[in-house]
């Protein structure tokens, strides 16, 4: 703390000597709607001044007192120039116009191959924005984000029908994933098969594989930052669209005098809808639905406040058998105020909650688990001079998780009410980071985080004999429980153990010309909270558990070094990009845990270490009625567990095995091609190594059934998923005279019908009593429509 | 519970699904394995003086040659209480018998077989069982209220963990079905577990009717048995499903004191089991 003090003085004292400069600030919007633009550059043509613009569309630039011609651009927008006379600090309100007539159209890119970007020494960035995921094709017309950036380099994720995705070799809980700050612990419905983010509701979303800024914390692989739209502020708009499996609609316009404005936005699925036209089918009930909520509104220039909420929920309920739901909801009241033209600032206070409930009712049984947190933060943007930018804040977020309530749902039941011990935790950060030209071609960014995590008391913890909650049974050679010799209480305001970790971040670039540049970086990170999963798909009843007395938190270090290179006027861009990452205490589980209903998880689990490797290459075509991209990863993801204090060697006898998260190559190709002013095509061709697995090498006969007997852990894989998707748009010629604008999205998923192995499965057949392998495919060949449109 | 999991699931993935089809894998060939089935099981109410145990080996997973018995063994049975030891009769069919076993709830037993120059041993204490309290059959239960179930109903004992392995076969059936039970949702309470088939071509199965007779065997396990049946059980129904726990290979409780790298499969188990069979009307 006392070090930040000192390096937080000596910046202050930096600026002081940088007289007879003067500063620019201002909003930057989109002129249609009011929207403000994250990430769009603003510089002085000519000089190396200039900057990226933040989440709610501020900047900030200082030059020395002159004549510039201030240029903003920004990808799928038409750049604008403004010739300034800088004589005195200026407030500045911008707005740019879209380029694109499609409807909302969000386009997955890579940073933004401008000068900017180039010399800014933030790399493992892929950003979604301004135009296009609804043109590119998806599995029965639902345009899916989670599903889109796993198109680009690093990304992947555990097949069809699987929830989340993983970055760079990291498993899906290692993501932070934030919806208007606010943390989803699950990101998909129908177990997997679509994701939470309603794409009429999403402004933007940036996904960080490494070099993640000191702002953001508490995940070891990566963090996936999406925002909500403020709402239109010039006119009341409509935005929907009727596909196959949901349909949309999005209401926004300004509010409060046009001092703010507000969005509502909705989708749900139909298929119980259909169901209950079906005799057999119309007690049961399958569907998904989202809202999303914002409205802000405008105090005066140097203050702005919003709310923001979001609330989804599954339902999945076979009525004679079982009932089924889950989902996020969250909160976040925002506070902006602008202290001056150099300091910028973002109060937040943040709930999220993630939930489900499970009835049985051939067993009559009732269960509930969830997890929630208040997060409050608070984050500064400070403008020191042209050459340097700082960033701190502080954060505190409380947690609270039930892991699992158990209730008979009839007197007669046979289950007895369960509740397994409520935990609580309070993980804190504090960080600073700064921004710095050190030259015309060296930039730097550099910064620190600390965070804190302490598991609360308020329940009783397990000791176990000589602290070994797993013991090695050296005579059987397998890991079992370690014996109780008692219990501890720990007090509401104890803490049963605290963490705290210095998390240094570091990045730079330098720029070879103006068209390319070389960048490092270097990140650490830790997380508090695990999901626990022993299953190769993580599900949607999964738990999360906090780091305390036997579990110890994840901690990162990520080295990546890249090259980025825009050529040919910037038609093209190259990004190429190798990392090399370790995870410790990456916790496993011993052969045949048991999870589920489990108080003490520590018995069953022993702590590892994870590492990745690779290599990322993107190619983009970024302008001309072609666009698109090629994405190669050349990649390793391992993991090893040894015994440690349990004894014995460890899982998979303490030798290196893959992850189930490990593709060696992954080739995604995506194109889009404008044909006309009615008709655009757009294709997806992807081809990935298949997930490894453990197959069986041998059978035995026991109890009169063929039983497997397993090699090594994920020694096998599944046979290579390839597939190729191919949608066309066709957007009527719109009626000058009215509002009303629709498109057409045909697709086809998979379109030549590879049967892709979701997964294989060993088992003995019940006719011959043969063993024989049953292959799981998800999407055959998909044909699917839907329909897009704004009034 | 995880099974439970495991069927919604598996429930939601068929919606979705568009095809199953059984295809040739390549598979490594593992290690040979002698394979020891030493089931003790003593019926209540019967002397359980007579007691098979089975070797066999374990062979390449697709091969179709399932003849792997082994003969020449040695097989002995110690109980540690009464340090009497029972040494049974190779059959030279892959079995060994005794007749003269005397099961005694709560001893604890050693096994030992000596076979090619290597001793294996494993050793395990008699559990006792609850008796079943009624066998009743319903359509309206189960997980299809069209179908025919049968219902068995016992009695957990309130002041003791307890394990149980619940076995199914109907007559004229290849295969028989297993289920593990704790009670660690259930203690002290009647514990009511049912079967009910299912109407499926693909797996040999047609639903209950009038006349079927099946045989219900149900087990009192130990702890450690029970957690090798439940993960054996959950890998012969889901091996590789992606929501099943990752497969591994499962050790018993025997083991080979000579090279224990060439541990074998199988288990030594000695329990008490209440039968009963039930004809559907």
């Amino acid at each position: 703390m006392k070090y930040i003090l000192i390096v937080l003085s000596l910046f202050f004292s930096l600026h002081a000597v940088s007289q007879e400069s003067f500063s620019i600030r201002g909003t930057l919007k989109d002129k249609q709607n009011g929207e403000t633009l994250f990430g769009a550059s603003v510089y002085l043509r000519g000089t190396t001044n200039g900057v990226v613009t933040n989440e709610y569309g501020f900047f900030s630039l200082t030059a020395a007192k002159g004549t510039y011609t201030l240029v903003v651009s920004y990808v799928g927008y038409e750049e604008i120039t403004q010739d300034i006379t800088l004589d005195s600090d200026k407030v500045l309100d911008l707005e740019i116009e879209e380029l694109s007539t499609q409807l909302d159209a969000v386009v997955v890119t890579a940073e933004e191959p401008e000068r900017i970007s180039i010399k800014k020494p933030q790399m493992s960035v892929s950003k979604l924005n301004g135009s296009t995921i609804k043109q590119m094709p998806a599995v029965l017309g639902e345009i899916d984000v989670i599903k889109s950036i796993q198109m680009l380099p690093g990304v992947t994720n555990n097949g069809e029908g699987s929830a989340g995705f993983n970055v760079r070799g990291g498993a899906a809980d290692q993501n932070l994933v934030l919806l208007d700050e606010a943390i989803i612990y699950n990101t998909s419905h129908f177990f997997g098969f679509f994701s939470v983010f309603n794409t009429d509701a999403i402004k933007d979303i940036k996904l960080y594989k490494g070099d993640i800024p000191a702002k953001f914390g508490g995940r070891v692989s990566s963090v996936l930052d999406v925002r909500q739209k403020d709402g239109n502020s010039k006119n009341l708009s409509l935005t929907g669209g009727i596909g196959l499996i949901s349909s949309r609609l999005a209401a926004e316009g300004p509010m409060f005098k046009d001092k703010g404005s507000f969005l509502i936005a909705g989708r749900t699925s139909y298929a119980h809808l259909i169901m209950k036209g079906i005799e057999d089918l119309k007690e049961d009930k399958i569907s998904f639905y989202d809202l999303n909520l914002k409205t802000n509104y405008e105090i005066n220039k140097n203050n702005r406040v919003y709310l923001s909420g979001y609330f989804g929920r599954d339902v999945f309920d076979l009525s004679k058998i079982i009932k089924n739901n889950y989902g996020n909801a969250s909160g976040n009241l925002r506070w902006n105020h602008v202290f001056n033209d150099r300091l910028f600032s973002n109060l937040s206070f943040i709930y999220s909650k993630y939930d489900y409930q499970i009835i049985l009712n051939f067993i009559e049984l009732d269960w509930i688990a969830d997890i929630k947190n208040y997060n409050l933060k608070y984050d500064f943007g400070y403008y020191v001079n042209d050459k340097l930018k700082l960033d701190f804040g502080v954060s505190g977020i409380s947690y609270n998780l039930n892991p699992g309530e158990v209730k008979p749902t009839s007197p007669t039941s046979p289950i007895n009410y369960l509740k397994l011990d409520q935990k609580r935790a309070f993980e804190g950060g504090i960080y600073l980071s700064a921004e710095q030209s050190l030259t015309d071609k060296l930039s730097l960014q550099y910064g620190l985080r600390y965070s804190t995590f302490s598991r609360l008391g308020g329940q009783s913890m397990v000791n176990y004999q000589n602290n070994q909650p797993v013991v090695y049974n050296n005579e059987l050679g397998i890991y079992e429980e370690g014996e109780s010799i008692g219990e501890t209480y720990y007090k509401k305001s104890e803490a049963i153990k605290t963490f705290d970790n210095f998390e240094p971040r570091f990045g730079l670039s330098y720029q070879l010309n103006t068209s390319s540049s070389i960048k490092a970086s270097y990140t650490r990170a830790s997380q508090y909270l695990h999901l626990l999963s022993n299953t190769s798909s993580v599900t949607p009843l999964d738990v999360w558990t906090p780091s305390g007395q036997y579990i110890k938190p994840q901690l990162s270090n990520q080295y990546a070094v890249g090259y980025f290179k825009n050529f040919k006027n910037s038609v093209y861009s190259l990004e190429v990009e190798t990392y090399y990452k370790t995870i410790d205490n990456r916790i496993d589980y011993v052969d045949g845990s048991d999870l589920i209903g489990n108080n003490t998880i520590e018995t069953e689990i022993l702590n590892g270490e994870a590492r990745a490797y690779g290599l990322e290459i993107l190619l983009r075509k970024n302008k001309g009625n072609f666009t698109g991209w090629l994405a190669y990863t050349l990649s390793k993801s391992e993991q090893r567990t040894l015994g440690g204090s349990a004894g014995g060697p460890g899982i998979n006898n303490g030798n290196w095995y893959n992850t189930p998260y490990d593709r060696t190559h992954d080739i995604s190709i995506t194109g889009i091609y404008k044909l006309s002013d009615k008709w655009s095509f757009s294709s997806n061709l992807v081809f990935q190594t298949g997930r490894p697995v453990t197959f069986p090498n041998t059978q035995y006969e026991y109890e009169g059934l063929s039983i497997a007997g397993y090699s090594n852990r994920n020694e096998d894989r599944l046979p290579a998923y390839h597939r190729l998707d191919l949608s066309a748009t066709y957007t009527p010629k719109a009626n000058v005279d009215r509002k009303w604008r629709g498109e057409w999205v045909f697709g086809i998923y998979n379109a030549y019908n590879r049967r892709n192995a979701a997964s294989l499965t060993f088992g003995q057949n019940k006719v011959t009593g043969q063993n024989e392998a049953t292959r799981l495919s998800i999407f055959g060949i998909i044909p699917s429509i839907t329909y897009n449109f704004k009034f | 519970m995880k099974t439970y999991i495991n069927i919604i699931i598996f429930l939601f993935t068929l919606i979705f699904v568009s095809c199953e089809d059984v295809i040739d894998v390549k598979v490594s060939e593992g290690k040979e394995r002698l394979v020891i089935e030493a089931s003790l099981d003593w019926e209540k109410g019967t002397s359980g003086n007579e007691q098979t145990i089975k070797l066999s080996k374990s062979s390449p997973y697709f091969d179709n040659n399932t003849n792997n018995n082994v003969t020449g063994a040695s097989v002995t049975v110690t109980d540690n209480d009464t340090s009497t030891t029972y040494i049974f009769n190779d059959e030279n069919d892959g079995t060994y018998t005794i007749s003269n076993f005397i099961p005694v709830i709560d001893h604890s037993y050693t096994l030992e077989v000596i076979y090619d120059g290597e001793t294996y041993t494993g050793k395990e204490t008699m559990m006792s069982v609850t008796d079943i309290n009624r066998i009743t059959q319903s359509v309206e239960g189960g997980f299809d209220d069209e179908l025919l179930e049968v219902n068995v109903y016992y009695s957990d004992p309130a002041d003791e963990d307890n394990f149980y392995l619940m076995r199914y076969m109907e007559e004229g059936d290849l295969f028989p079905v297993l289920e593990d039970m704790s009670d660690e949702f259930v203690n002290g309470n009647e514990i009511h577990d049912f079967w009910e088939k299912e109407d499926d071509e693909d797996i040999n199965e047609k639903p209950f009717e009038a006349g079927d007779n099946i045989a219900i065997s149900l087990y009192g396990i130990s702890q450690r048995y029970y957690n090798y049946m439940r993960l054996l059980i959950e890998q012969y129904d889901s091996g590789g499903d992606p929501f099943s726990s990752n497969a591994a290979q499962i050790k018993g409780n025997c083991i080979n004191t000579t090279n224990e790298a060439h541990y074998p499969f199988g288990y030594f188990r000695v329990t008490q089991v209440v039968k009963a069979t039930y004809t559907f009307q």
